[in-house]
Formats: structure tokens, C-alpha cells, sequence
């Protein structure tokens, strides 16, 4: 009967429990939804590091890092790889080379790590191969040549080996996606123009259009207006073993492009067998081997078996090679918690303010109730259910709205194109989709419940503080 | 058989330095089955004696004993049940919950009580067919009239068989029918159920009904008449 009598008093003054209600449901929603979206982040950053940048787990010589000296390869490769394929967990490792050097055209010049790989080994770890853009390469796959390099697209970008330019079918392109005629008649201006780089594209854009009509349909302009060259040529300079500068003229065999633009401006991928010759090292010999196993959670300790299995090597786990990536994983949790615990710690003063109305407002009933036998027991749970059915109706339905707009989001994602440069400066997608697991909404729930048990305390105490003779003569 | 026996009970406020007697020196006893009246001007005394009598009150020297049991020697939540078990209000102004039906007000001490759910449906349809109200019975009181509620009221006050009901002014803010109706009622199930009923009242058609008539003034007993 108490329980009855509870969820019928929260609908007693129908205006003021909505009100409350729906300020509990915009404020779990918002966290809910906020989470999920610093989830999906984290996730899409965390899966991008290990699938294409720095893979699960490398191995190199202990003092390898400290200059990235040349002469320091893994001594007995074939023993040291075939312990590792042997170390449960493991889902595939690449050998590889690397070499600091500088990529160079006739325009700029910038650092560069080259990479140097066997293609077929390095897909079973990384899938770059799969971030090709179309058009601009296939790979090394088929290519029996020799000197040909897979680089970001942003180092491209930064060689000025792209080009933008409005031809005919450029324009005709961008009528059937929809530009309005007086953008088109605009561009037409620079019909025929090439540009050598992004930077001086954007400008004569800039100088075309307004604020608002750039943002608009700059993006789009730049993606139809932009070609590349296939087996465009760039010079790759770095130190050999017997530190003599050594340069080659490579082929690019195709353009990445992901989320993160230091990383896609900084490593250049080429065959280990190439670089193995211009270097002077013998060959299969290797610098690192990175290692993939079946779940990030894994290579912890994966990395820590190889370790005691390999004593005289180096053995870093992506947490130790990217600590904020780890940080980030491992303090989100408090985080979120520091963050739920907030919003719900606003919505309670709204809760404890509505509870408080309600005790003042039937401070007869309360005596009444009080005087035919329903004990302080029995009164404070009364008004303590009111509290939680209020705060659990709320949230419920917060997180109702949550799951349904994450569960779409999570499909379509959310494109924050607009600020995809500083998102890809940081190493992350500007389209995030969002995450959220299941057990977060049983942590909600409990929360939720002790948020409407804690509101009530103080409505509850100034209830059980009223005298039945007074009470039942209150107006 | 005595159901209340009130043993030179006094009660005394301390109101800016002056001390106001409510009840001074009430000596009385209540057998099964009475139909009482308290009676006497605004201001005798009538409505403290009846919060001491229901416990809701503590005197300030004197005894309250019912069925044995002496009040005063109850701890706060003990007398909270004891109440509940033993005694039945009618309150002025009707009280009932707003949000549960007649049916749910009429039940709710027996569910405090824990009653099972058949003995809970038995005795709340025969009390709601005693007060003349088993068709209104999934109505709520904002759907009744005064006199109905005040009825519902009465049911619920008999609910779980107490040892008497205190009715505080019951018929104050009711017309003249339904005053009528509603005495009717009290003193048909005081009759069949053998429950006291002590009223405070200034209403002359409950003194008229009353077999027992308790004068009050400035908180002494005057008179006790008791009729046949």
C-alpha cells in the first residue's frame, strides 16, 4: 500500500512532477549522451592507434629508442620471431625497419620515420592497405618495382605533390551535388587554374566566397577539385649504418588517409628490401616487430610474458608507447563517474526542493497519517519512494531517449567535419560514433535510485518532525 | 468491561509565561459500547482530552489506561501502533488520503496492519456496505460529497475493530442531512459492532444521540450525565 500510495502522490500535482521529471530526462540524457560520445571517441582513437599507427605491442633492442641508431637490429630475428608466434594471444607480428630520414621535392622538405615493411606480413597487423584513397595507388600490391612509397595524404599535402583545380568535369561534378548556380558561376573564375597546395586553394576560395558560403561548400569544393598524380615522385634522404647521407628517388604507390594528420605527415612506408639496400644492413635485418593480439585489454600482459620470454629486448605494450592513450582508458571510468555524480547531484536540489514543497503542502495528511497508527518507519519510506519514483520515472526515460539516439548516432555517426582539422591534429576522426555499454545503465540506475533516496532525506526528516495535534490543524 | 479509564489527567502549557490549564483533574471511565458526548464552550478543554485520550498528546501528570495498557508508559513507537491497533479517528475536516479510492482509504490501516488480502476485501466491503457506500467504492474522495467522505471516514476508522473511536467535531462542516445520516451510521455500527464512540462536539443532534453526555469547562468535568 505504502508503494501504491507513493507513485500516486508523485502524479498528485501532475504540472510539478513533469516538470521535475523532464529536467531529470534532459539531465541524464545529456550525460548519458555526453559519455557515449567521449566513449566512441576514446574508442575510435584507441582502435586507430593499434590498427594503424603503433599496433599492439613492439619489440626493439632496449637502447634502440633512446637515438634510433641504424646499427641497432634484433639480434637473432628468426628465433625471436618464432618465440613470439608461439606466445599465446598473439594474431599476428611485422618486421620492419626504421629510419629517420627527410622527404623532399622541389618545393619543401620535411622529417619523416620510413618505415620499411614486407607489405604482406604488415596487413596481418596494420590496416593502412585499407585507407587508401581510391585512385591514388593500390598498395605495393603487384609491384614488382623497387623504390615505391606509401605516405599520408597530409605529407602529400605538405610536399605540395597534390593539385586542386577546376576543370569542366570538376564543375559539372559539383552542379549534380547540388551547389547552388551562383557558387558555380564564382568558381568558374578559376577554371582552369592548377594549384600546387592546399593553402593557396583555400586562399583564392576565400578571396571567392563569404565566411558563411566557404565553410559551407569549401569542404566539398576542395574534395572534387583535388587529384594526384599516381607514381608522383619525391626524394627520401636519411643516414645509412656507416652514417653516410644516403637520398633515393621514390614512386608514391598510393596516398592513407586517417584521422590522425602528425601521423600521416610523419611515416612514410616502404619495402624492408629497398631500404635494407640503401641502408647497407643485411639482409632480414629488422629494428622492431610489431605484434598484434586478439583484444587491446590483452597486450599488457602479452607484452609482459614476452618480455620475461625475450630478457635482452625491449617489450612496450601500446599503454607504455602512448601513456595518454592509457591514461585516457583507464581515468575515463572515474571520470564519468566525477561527471554522472554531478549532473545528478543538480538534479537532486531540484528533487529535494519539489519533496520539501510537498511536506509543506500536506503537512495535514502527514498528521493525519501520523495518527492513525502509520509509524516514522513507514512515513519517511513514503516519502522516500515518492522521491526515488520521481528521480527512477526520469531517469528511466532519460535513458530510454539515450539508447535511441545513441543507437542511431552509433549507425550514422555525427560529422564534426567543420572541425575535423583539430580533431585529425590530435589524432582523432571527426566523424565519432557513439558507445555505450549496458552495464553503464545498470550504474546509472543505481545512482539514479540513491540521488532520489539522498533528496529525501532532509524533505523525510522535517516530515517526521511534525506534531499529529499541530499538523491536523495546519491550513 | 472497561475500554478507557483516564485517571486525574491534567494537562498544562507553558504559553509566554502563562500557565493555561486545558484539562485539569479529569477523572473518567468508558465501558464497551458507549456513545459519548464531550460537550462545553470553545476553549473547555474538549478537543486535548480527546488528543490525550488518542495518544496523540502527553499529559502532564495523571494516567491514560486503555484495555490495561497505561499510555504513559509506551515508548513513541510503540504508542504509534498501539494507536493504530486500538483506537479509530474521525477527524473534523475528513482526511482521507486524496490519492487512494474509498476502497484504498478504508484499507490502508489494515494493510499497515498486514492483513491478508481476503480479510482486508471482507471487512472493507462490509464496512463500505454498513456506511451505505459499496457504489462508490473505486471513487475518489475528490468525487464524493462531504458527507460521504466524513462516511468513508468513519469506515476506515472502524477498519481494524479498535477499542473505540474519538470523533473530533465529525459533523461540523456538514449540512444537516448528511449530518443526520452520518449519526445515523455511528450509532447503528456502534450498536453492531460494540465500539465506543466518544465525540467532541457542539452539535445538539449528537448530544441528543449521546447516552452519555460529558460536560467540560475551563477543563474540569462539570457534569457526566449518563441517559438510559
Amino acid at each position: 500500500m505504502i508503494f501504491r500510495t507513493a507513485w500516486k502522490n508523485v502524479w498528485r500535482n501532475r504540472v510539478r512532477s513533469l516538470v521535475v521529471i523532464t529536467s531529470v530526462i534532459v539531465g541524464v540524457f545529456a550525460g548519458v549522451f555526453s559519455i557515449a560520445l567521449m566513449n566512441g571517441l576514446i574508442a575510435q582513437r584507441v582502435n586507430d592507434a593499434l590498427n594503424e599507427e603503433i599496433s599492439y605491442i613492439q619489440i626493439t633492442c632496449k637502447e634502440f629508442r633512446i637515438n634510433y641508431d641504424p646499427k641497432l637490429i634484433i639480434d637473432n630475428p628468426e628465433e625471436t620471431i618464432s618465440t613470439i608466434k608461439l606466445t599465446e594471444g598473439v594474431t599476428g607480428i611485422s618486421e620492419r625497419i626504421l629510419i629517420t630520414g627527410m622527404a623532399n621535392t622541389a618545393y619543401k622538405s620535411t622529417g619523416v620515420q620510413i618505415v620499411g615493411i614486407d607489405p604482406d606480413e604488415e596487413q596481418k597487423v596494420l590496416n593502412l592497405f585499407s585507407k587508401i584513397i581510391p585512385g591514388t595507388g593500390d598498395y605495393f600490391a603487384g609491384e614488382s618495382e623497387s623504390n615505391l612509397a606509401l605516405i599520408g595524404e597530409d605529407l602529400a599535402n605538405e610536399l605540395n605533390i597534390v593539385r586542386y583545380s577546376l576543370d569542366s568535369a570538376v564543375l559539372l561534378s559539383l552542379k549534380g551535388k547540388g551547389l547552388p548556380d551562383q557558387v558555380i558561376d564564382k568558381l568558374v573564375r578559376l577554371k582552369g587554374k592548377r594549384f600546387t597546395n592546399e593553402k593557396q586553394f583555400i586562399k583564392e576560395m576565400d578571396d571567392l566566397f563569404a565566411g558563411a558560403e566557404s565553410k559551407k561548400y569549401g569542404p566539398v569544393i576542395r574534395k572534387e577539385a583535388w587529384s594526384f598524380r599516381r607514381g608522383t615522385k619525391f626524394i627520401l634522404t636519411f643516414i645509412d649504418k656507416d652514417n653516410n647521407q644516403v637520398g633515393a628517388a621514390f614512386r608514391v604507390t598510393g596516398l592513407y588517409d586517417i584521422s590522425n594528420s602528425v601521423f600521416e605527415k610523419s611515416t612514410v612506408f616502404v619495402k624492408s628490401s629497398d631500404l635494407e639496400m640503401l641502408t647497407g644492413l643485411s639482409k632480414s635485418s629488422f629494428h622492431e616487430i610489431v605484434v598484434k593480439t586478439d583484444q587491446p585489454d590483452q597486450a599488457e600482459s602479452i607484452a609482459n610474458t614476452l618480455a620475461v620470454k625475450l630478457p635482452d629486448l625491449e617489450v612496450l605494450s601500446w599503454k607504455k608507447l602512448q601513456p595518454e592513450l592509457a591514461m585516457m582508458t583507464d581515468m575515463v571510468q572515474q571520470f564519468y563517474l566525477i561527471f554522472g555524480m554531478i549532473i545528478l547531484a543538480a538534479l537532486a536540489f531540484g528533487i529535494v526542493n519539489t519533496m520539501l514543497m510537498v511536506v509543506l503542502e500536506r503537512t495535514r495528511e502527514l498528521g493525519m497519517l501520523t495518527a492513525i497508527g502509520m509509524n516514522k518507519k513507514k512515513v519517511f519510506s513514503m516519502i522516500m519512494l515518492e522521491s526515488v519514483f520521481l528521480s527512477l520515472t526520469g531517469g528511466i526515460a532519460g535513458m530510454i531517449i539515450s539508447i535511441i539516439v545513441i543507437r542511431i548516432t552509433a549507425n550514422t555517426g555525427i560529422n564534426l567535419s567543420q572541425y575535423a582539422e583539430g580533431f585529425n591534429a590530435l589524432g582523432y576522426s571527426a566523424l565519432v560514433y557513439p558507445k555505450i555499454t549496458a552495464g553503464f545503465f545498470g550504474i546509472t540506475t543505481v545512482l539514479i535510485i540513491i540521488t532520489g533516496v539522498i533528496s529525501s532525506i532532509y524533505p523525510a526528516m522535517k516530515a517526521l518532525k511534525l506534531n499529529p495535534v499541530e499538523a491536523i490543524r495546519a491550513e | 468491561m472497561k475500554v478507557l479509564e483516564i485517571k486525574n489527567v491534567s494537562k498544562t502549557y507553558n504559553e509566554s509565561e502563562i500557565r493555561v490549564n486545558a484539562v485539569n483533574g479529569v477523572t473518567l471511565d468508558f465501558q464497551e459500547a458507549e456513545f459519548a458526548a464531550i460537550v462545553g464552550p470553545s476553549g473547555s478543554g474538549k478537543t486535548t482530552l480527546l488528543n490525550l485520550i488518542g495518544g496523540l498528546d502527553n499529559p502532564t501528570s495523571g494516567e491514560i489506561i486503555i484495555d490495561g495498557t497505561n499510555l504513559s508508559k509506551l515508548r513513541s513507537s510503540e504508542l504509534i501502533d498501539f494507536r493504530m491497533r486500538n483506537i479509530g479517528f474521525v477527524f473534523q475536516a475528513y482526511n482521507l488520503i486524496p490519492v487512494l479510492t474509498a476502497r484504498e482509504n478504508v484499507e490502508f490501516i489494515m494493510s499497515l496492519q498486514k492483513w491478508s488480502r481476503t480479510d482486508r476485501d471482507e471487512r472493507t466491503f462490509e464496512l463500505l456496505k454498513a456506511v451505505g457506500l459499496s457504489d462508490r467504492a473505486d471513487s475518489r474522495p475528490a468525487k464524493m460529497s462531504g458527507g460521504q467522505q466524513q462516511r468513508i471516514a468513519v469506515a476506515r476508522a472502524l477498519a481494524s475493530r479498535p477499542k473505540f473511536v474519538l470523533a473530533d467535531e465529525p459533523t461540523a462542516n456538514l449540512d444537516s442531512k448528511s449530518a443526520s445520516t452520518l449519526l445515523e451510521i455511528m450509532e447503528k455500527l456502534n450498536h453492531e459492532e460494540e465500539i465506543t464512540f466518544i465525540f467532541s462536539t457542539h452539535d445538539a443532534r449528537v448530544v441528543k444521540m449521546a447516552h452519555r453526555v460529558i460536560t467540560l469547562e475551563d477543563g474540569k468535568v462539570v457534569s457526566d450525565d449518563v441517559r438510559d
